[in-house]
């Protein structure tokens, strides 16, 4: 399929599914979109990172905090309007995220992995221990200001959520341009065998470091969205829980297929929400479901789908 | 004669070992040349400190000229000299005609674009021509995971063509191979000096294979070179036959 | 920032004394978890991310037992048997699986288990602080060093924690246990070749490196509430310890876990705000220095 094809496919879907919530939607099928496009691109975002270049950050969550505090904040001074706030998020995650990421990627494998979510649990005591500015515990209080612009008044539900829609969606197009690149083929090398990518003149250090500041740009933007979904945002948003949640996202819907992520965002939501609504011991469920997929499948489901796939046509994704 | 590496007095200690010991050879452009020499005679350490995996102690090597010890991997690489591994090093999860053309896209530094999508035509096409001197086309779109060991092999040092190497560094190209699949592997590899025109050299302990197609035959043992010349001046070679009936024969089958 | 209050204290002895030994038993605890994650990663090449989690575990338990029996001691024991055993179920039916998986498959099995681990305590123990208070045991008057005033079960507590690394050192370098286990870190295939069942060794290491765990847990029960989650922020500083210290070395890894744990005693008063900031700065600095972290041999 041509790039051109995928963006107006892709388009065309986002159009069609937006219209037709909007139509005959309520407002729960609302809600349920809204945060599968926050938590689907959150997911996305980070197999950018996992599945294409093959370093397992447990850190993500920050990215997600770090954008829905930024903006949060901004918004509240009350200085900016909403898309300079978002401008300004992105070059905090920008700076954030090169400078964590020239630590983090001196490291392989496991270590890799301790390093993201240390750096993680800093900005989480951060925030927590900032309470003058952040709220503390309590989180950004007195919603998030969002005041009219270009036309668009994003106090309104629907309109809020069409903004959502056509931020996911083109975040989506972009990612999936990115990962089918000379860059993003350059990634796969690096996830496959990094020694030999070096062997054939791949910086590979550089690489890394640009796709963790992706990875983590487009990380921030989600958290954005939901800052504005929730208006407000809380420090679990940068917790290691939070970082867990999207491991367990993607491991759910597959690695290796670039719509997998999206898909176990949507069983993770369903099955959270189904699960807190029956049980308060959700981490026990949880945590089962986990281990039943880890030990059980050793795969995420659209994994097993492209092993059988590729087993027949026979290209790398 | 013109030289196109040269290396001069290169040491390489590990510990007690030593492991290239004040070894000193030439290679002429074009030339195709075997590196013989019992288990752990310091050939895989000669490439490695030739491609600049490993630092040495002391000496020079000398590509056309310029002095690259101790330079790191991937400038020594774009000086050009390729190289394929004794475990055959690969992209598992590409295919072929992918791992081709992203090893060519490397090469040609055109990895950093993200507005374009892979693979890029002009790439694809040379990804294609290597595939064909390399008589890979059959399994161009087989995953590299699934390829047979030979296949493998073969991809690897396709991988090293892709970066146009002036010195092409093979590292026991038939290893682990039936003796069929060798010389098929070695008359491959032999097409391809012919065709492509590099300075070659390989490691190889098939002693048929080596006095077959090698030019010039150089000898290792314990780091130092032992002897070098023409396959008949080694076979007559007083050292060489002492060196190879003293130490078991299986080394060398 | 406070340094008034930081300089005030550097010239009172007394609360020097107070302070130092504060910042031990932090440093103890750190160190004891991270010595159980250091030797399960030396043997097994994993990484048990739910280490922290045994930690809470062994101190849940120690309470209870406290609770039930009064004895301190038998509050200890069964904190590390309980979980040396669990650990060593742990190893045999769920990570042994993943040993070959890559590391994202071995990390979210640990997860799994934090998780569960995370709501088993909630549901047993209650989601609130519970508190052991000082065992009868240690109800004596507090030792008079210099100026100051330690209480006596943080002596015990520091020093029992360097006899255990040292006995635990001792096993591995002098016994016929320890060589099989050195030389299975080195080549596995080695050491079962010779005939040696190496999935024992494996399951004992983990259980040993569980015991660890569980010691320091029922070692922190008497001077820290226990919550759920406890286990995950001890977690974290015992990675910042080992890789400031070094990968796989111990000494490393208790040099730096009582650099820590001072940090964290003495930025209570100086800088309560900036002392996880501080314990960044320097793994940071570490990173960019030397890689390889104190006595670390080689960068992974
Ligand atoms: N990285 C290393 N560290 C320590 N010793 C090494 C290292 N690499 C090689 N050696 C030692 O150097 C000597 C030469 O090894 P080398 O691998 O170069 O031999 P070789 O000629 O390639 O042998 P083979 O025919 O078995 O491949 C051996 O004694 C080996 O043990
Ligand atoms: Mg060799």
């Amino acid at each position: 399929m041509t790039a051109r094809m995928e963006n107006i496919i892709g388009i065309l879907l986002a159009v069609a599914v937006t219209a037709a919530t909007l139509a005959f939607g309520g407002k729960a099928l609302l809600d349920v979109l809204m945060r599968l496009a926050i938590f689907g691109l959150l997911a996305l975002s980070l197999n950018i990172l996992v599945g294409y270049t093959g370093l397992v950050s447990f850190g993500h969550a920050m990215f997600f905090g770090l954008g829905s505090y930024t903006f949060g904040l901004l918004m509240q001074s009350g200085a900016v309007s909403i898309p300079v706030a978002a401008l300004l998020t992105l070059v905090a995650a920008l700076v954030w995220g090169g400078v964590v990421g020239m630590f983090c990627i001196r490291l392989d494998d496991i270590y890799f992995s301790f390093l993201t979510l240390a750096f993680q649990m800093l900005l989480y005591s951060i925030i927590v221990g900032f309470v003058s500015l952040t709220g503390g515990d309590q989180g950004l209080m007195g919603g998030i200001p969002r005041p009219p612009f270009l036309g668009l008044d994003l106090t309104d539900p629907r309109q809020l959520f069409v903004v959502t829609m056509a931020v996911f969606v083109t975040c989506v197009l972009i990612i999936r341009q990115i990962v089918q690149s000379p860059f993003g083929f350059a990634l796969r090398m690096i996830r496959d065998n990094a020694e030999r990518a070096r062997f054939l003149g791949l910086p590979v250090q550089r690489y890394k470091l640009i796709a963790f500041v992706l990875s983590g740009l487009f990380g921030s933007i989600s958290g954005i969205l939901m800052s504005l979904y929730v208006s407000g945002a809380y420090p679990n948003f940068a917790f290691w829980s939070t970082s867990g949640d999207v491991i367990f996202m993607i491991i759910l819907g597959g690695i290796t297929v670039f719509l997998g992520p999206l898909i176990g965002a949507a069983v993770f939501l369903l099955l959270n929400d189904n699960i807190t609504r029956m049980t308060e011991h959700h981490g026990i469920v949880m945590g089962v479901v986990l281990l039943a997929v880890v030990l059980g499948l050793r795969k995420g489901f659209l994994d097993l789908l492209d092993d059988w796939w590729r087993a027949r046509a026979g290209a790398v994704r | 004669m013109t030289v196109r590496l040269s290396i001069v007095g290169l040491m390489k200690r590990f510990g007690g070992v030593v492991a290239s010991d004040n070894v000193t050879l030439d290679f002429a452009p074009g030339s195709l040349t075997a590196v013989i020499g019992p288990n752990g005679a310091g050939k895989t350490t000669f490439f490695n400190l030739i491609t600049g995996k490993l630092k040495p102690d002391a000496g020079q090597i000398l590509l056309d000229g310029v002095d690259i010890a101790g330079r790191s991997q991937s400038e020594i690489v774009r000086r050009g000299i390729g190289r394929a591994f004794q475990v055959a090093s690969i992209f598992p999860r590409f295919t072929v005609e992918e791992a081709l053309t992203a090893a060519v896209l490397t090469h040609r530094q055109q990895t950093s674009s993200m507005l374009r999508r892979f693979p890029l035509p002009l790439a694809l096409a040379r990804a294609r021509e290597i595939m064909a001197l390399a008589g890979l086309e059959r399994v161009a779109s087989t995953p590299s995971r699934f390829l047979s060991h030979g296949d493998q092999k073969l991809l690897d040092i396709a991988l090293a063509l892709a970066l146009e190497p002036k010195v092409l560094l093979l590292d026991e190209p038939t290893a682990g191979m039936g003796p069929e699949e060798r010389w098929q592997m070695i008359e491959r590899v032999q097409t391809l000096w012919r065709e492509v025109g590099m300075t070659l050299v390989f490691i190889e302990h098939d002693m048929d294979i080596v006095f077959k197609i090698a030019q010039t035959i150089r000898v290792l043992r314990y780091g130092k070179v032992l002897a070098e010349g023409t396959p008949d001046e080694i076979r007559s070679n007083a050292d060489v036959i002492e060196a190879y009936l003293g130490t078991s024969l299986e080394a060398s089958a | 920032m406070n340094a008034e209050a930081l300089l005030g204290c550097f010239a009172a002895p007394a609360c020097i004394v107070t302070q130092v030994s504060a910042g031990m038993i932090i440093g103890m605890l750190i160190f004891l978890v991270a010595s159980g994650v250091t030797l399960i990663f030396g043997v097994l090449k994993v990484v048990n991310f739910a280490h922290g989690s045994f930690y809470m575990l062994g101190a849940y338990l120690a309470l209870t037992v406290y609770g039930a029996s009064g004895s301190y001691t038998l509050a200890v024991l069964a904190a590390v048997v309980g979980v040396g055993l669990f650990g060593t179920i742990f190893e045999r039916f769920f990570m042994s699986r993943v040993y070959n998986a890559d590391v994202l498959m071995q990390l979210l099995v640990c997860y799994a288990f934090i998780l569960i681990l995370d709501d088993v305590v909630k549901i047993v123990w209650g989601g609130d602080f519970l508190k052991m208070g000082m065992p009868r045991e240690f109800a004596l008057p507090p030792i008079k060093v210099w100026d100051g005033y330690v209480p006596p079960f943080y002596a015990f507590l520091t020093v029992f924690a360097v006899a255990i690394a040292v006995l635990v050192g001792a096993l591995l370098r002098f016994t016929q246990f320890g060589k099989i286990v050195r030389a299975a870190a080195v080549n596995r295939q080695m050491v079962s070749v010779l005939g040696i069942n190496t999935s024992l060794v494996y399951a004992l290491i983990f259980g040993l490196g569980s015991m660890l765990a569980g010691l320091a847990g029922a070692l922190a029960a008497p001077v820290r509430a226990a919550v759920p989650g406890m286990g995950f922020e001890i977690l974290i500083e015992c990675f910042i310890v080992t890789i400031i210290g070094g990968m796989g070395s111990m000494a490393g890894a208790f040099i730096a876990a009582i650099g820590i744990g001072l940090i964290r005693s003495f930025g209570s008063i100086g800088f309560p705000l900036a002392s996880e900031g501080v314990m960044f700065a320097i793994m940071a600095i570490m990173l960019l220095v030397r890689p390889a972290g104190l006595f670390g041999r080689k960068a992974s």
